[in-house]
């Protein structure tokens, strides 16, 4: 209870010290740089903490906010009808938040809608469309060979990092971990460690894995690995979660230890989800591969890169389609696998 | 040698949530009973079966089984106290994709070592053993097939094949036919008065009708929101105390 009015009032602090900053960013016609140096100097806690103070008051006088909606749910009572969500102040709120924040957004992103169709801008997205549009196919070869160079770093990330995973996914899942402190423990470091390297997109462990191990397709195959790991982990471990108790408690009765009733009554549940993740992960590292191509990975990115550097449009062309080619191929094929192994 | 198999002094369980499912229950169980433990959804029936064979550990109490301190035992007792107490359960909990013959097996899982049930290498003599069982449920014929494929009752028969194999002393019942047919119902609970009466397995049943009870069950408890309100023969439950073991707006559902 006291927890849930903790985490209620740092949230409405956070949203009404951020429509303060807002309203004074623009009372005051702050330009960009200078709301930099307006967060700099602390502002925004201040407004927080004006804001956690408004929460306070609002939450004295028993008025939902949009925190208290998500962490104080109140008891529903029978006798009063509940008011439609966005006439209550918290919804209210919540559409105002909406605005703000579309409006501040378009501000900071430099939306500019001239700008997309102005003759000069129009006349060179024109050209080089129709570069596009006729690819130059003598380089064929080249990217077929490359392509397939992709298709394999990302099958050798697939294969290595499903054991690492299969592994780690049962000792990231709570069900099992759940059972006592020391184990919990090791449940908590694991999740933590392995948000943080799903956290850091596969592009940036292809920039670090090319320093690593030098520019090439095994730079590339290796920041796929890592990254394929803790995703495939996290969602293996979500499949642990919620498979069906019964079965576990069956095999529990029999006098099973805990790796036997792992091996009997989690994983015969799990194995074809786990190989329906599997294929879709390869699937998806496909298409991560064209990219970490870019940043020294190796495979069809690679050249991809080198030829849009030298703006040779009609070859990009033809890159595209390959890439377009394989990904389609890829995602039927995955589909199909996955509707067929259901 | 003490007569009852299972002494159950004060046993209390209160869950993390604050709820407390099983309050101060105390009774024994004679070796070789047929014991039926009724009571609504919720009166704490199967918390009490879970406790006593540590699925559940209970918050307080003592639990006797043939003289071993059930609650003092360390985890890996624990397991070996679990192969000589059987459970069944109302939802089966048979592990749908492996064939019947393979569900029957995880019975000795108790009996085999954790690296070769690693690789689901058991006892050629476990193998026969499980014929037997399946045969004494009369399924037999049903080894090689995968337990999806089995009606309801059957699965529940293969759940009993599975207890038997761990040929245990006493057998937890937890509404085992309350997800089945009038019909199909009879034949399990059939299974069970046999495996009672020949095997010599003390059987402790949870059930729902009082039908059942009457033609299966040598003595039955009844619990209320966690407390034991009455004790005795089947036949002694008349319309008063149906009432109060159930409600005043309760009626008597005979299964045929």
């Amino acid at each position: 209870m006291n927890r849930n009015a903790g985490k209620r009032i740092f949230f409405d602090a956070i949203v009404f010290g951020y429509l303060l900053v807002t309203a004074i960013i623009v009372c005051s016609h702050a330009a960009e740089p200078e709301l930099l140096v307006y967060l700099r100097a602390g502002l925004f806690v201040l407004c927080c903490v004006a804001g956690g103070t408004v929460a306070m008051i609002l939450r004295a006088r028993g008025i939902q906010t949009l925190g208290g909606a998500l962490f104080e749910r109140p008891q529903i009572s029978d006798s009063t009808a509940p008011r439609t969500w966005y006439k209550t102040f918290w919804g209210g709120s919540l559409i105002f938040l909406f605005l703000v924040t579309f409006v501040m957004g378009w501000v900071v992103t430099d939306m500019d809608l001239y700008e997309l169709v102005d003759e000069h801008a129009l006349n060179g997205a024109g050209r080089l469309f129709a570069a596009l549009a006729s690819p130059q196919f003598d380089i064929l070869p080249t990217t077929i060979l490359a392509a397939i160079e992709t298709v394999f770093i990302a099958f050798m990330a697939t294969v290595i990092a499903v054991p690492v995973a299969f592994f780690l996914s049962f000792l990231s899942a709570k069900n099992i971990m759940g059972g006592s402190a020391p184990s919990f423990v090791c449940y908590g470091a694991l999740r933590t460690v392995l948000n943080i390297i799903r956290s850091v997109e596969a592009l940036i462990w292809a920039i670090i894995a090319s320093v690593w191990v030098g520019i090439g397709p095994f730079a590339g195959m290796l920041a796929l690995m890592i990254h394929s790991v803790a995703a495939l982990a996290k969602q293996y471990s979500e499949l642990v979660e919620c498979v069906d108790e019964g079965p576990i408690e069956a095999i529990q009765a029999t006098g099973a230890t805990a790796v036997q009733t792992v091996r009997f009554a989690v994983i015969p549940q799990i194995v074809l989800p786990y190989i329906s993740f599997t294929i879709y992960r390869w699937d998806i590292n496909v298409r991560m591969a064209t990219i970490i191509g870019l940043v020294g990975g190796g495979g069809i990115g690679e050249i991809l890169i080198q030829y849009q550097g030298q703006a040779m449009w009609h070859e990009v062309g033809c890159i595209i389609v390959v890439i377009a080619v394989i990904v389609w191929l890829m995602d039927t094929a995955s589909a199909y696998i996955r509707e067929a192994i259901k | 040698m003490p007569e009852s198999i299972l002494s159950i002094r004060n046993l209390t369980k209160t869950y993390d949530n604050g709820v407390t499912a099983v309050d101060g229950v105390s009774f024994d169980v004679d070796r070789g009973e047929f014991l039926a433990i009724i009571g609504l959804s919720g009166s704490g029936k199967s918390t009490l079966l879970r406790c006593i064979n540590r699925l559940h550990k209970p918050t307080a109490g003592i639990i006797e089984f043939d003289g071993i301190d059930v609650l003092g035992l360390p985890p890996s007792e624990v397991r070996a106290l679990r192969t000589q107490i059987a459970m069944i359960f109302q939802h089966f909990n048979l592990i749908e994709r492996h064939t019947v013959m393979s569900n029957v097996l995880m019975g000795r899982l108790g009996h085999t070592s954790t690296l070769s049930s690693l690789f689901n290498k058991f006892a050629p003599h476990d193998r026969e053993q499980a014929m037997d069982c399946l045969e004494l449920v009369g399924i037999a014929d049903k080894a090689h097939v995968r337990a999806d494929q089995l009606s309801g009752g059957q699965k529940q028969r293969v759940a009993i094949a599975r207890a038997l194999m761990q040929q245990p002393r006493v057998l937890l019942a937890d509404e085992p036919v309350a997800s089945l047919d009038p019909a199909t119902c009879h034949s399990v609970m059939q299974y069970l008065r046999k495996v009672n009466r020949e095997m010599g397995i003390t059987v402790l049943c949870n059930l729902h009708f009082l039908s059942l009870v009457r033609q299966y069950a040598d003595r039955v408890i009844a619990m209320k929101s966690g407390e034991i309100v009455y004790c005795g023969q089947p036949d002694a439950i008349d319309d008063d105390w149906f009432a109060r073991i159930y409600g005043e707006q309760a009626r008597q559902v005979e299964i045929q």
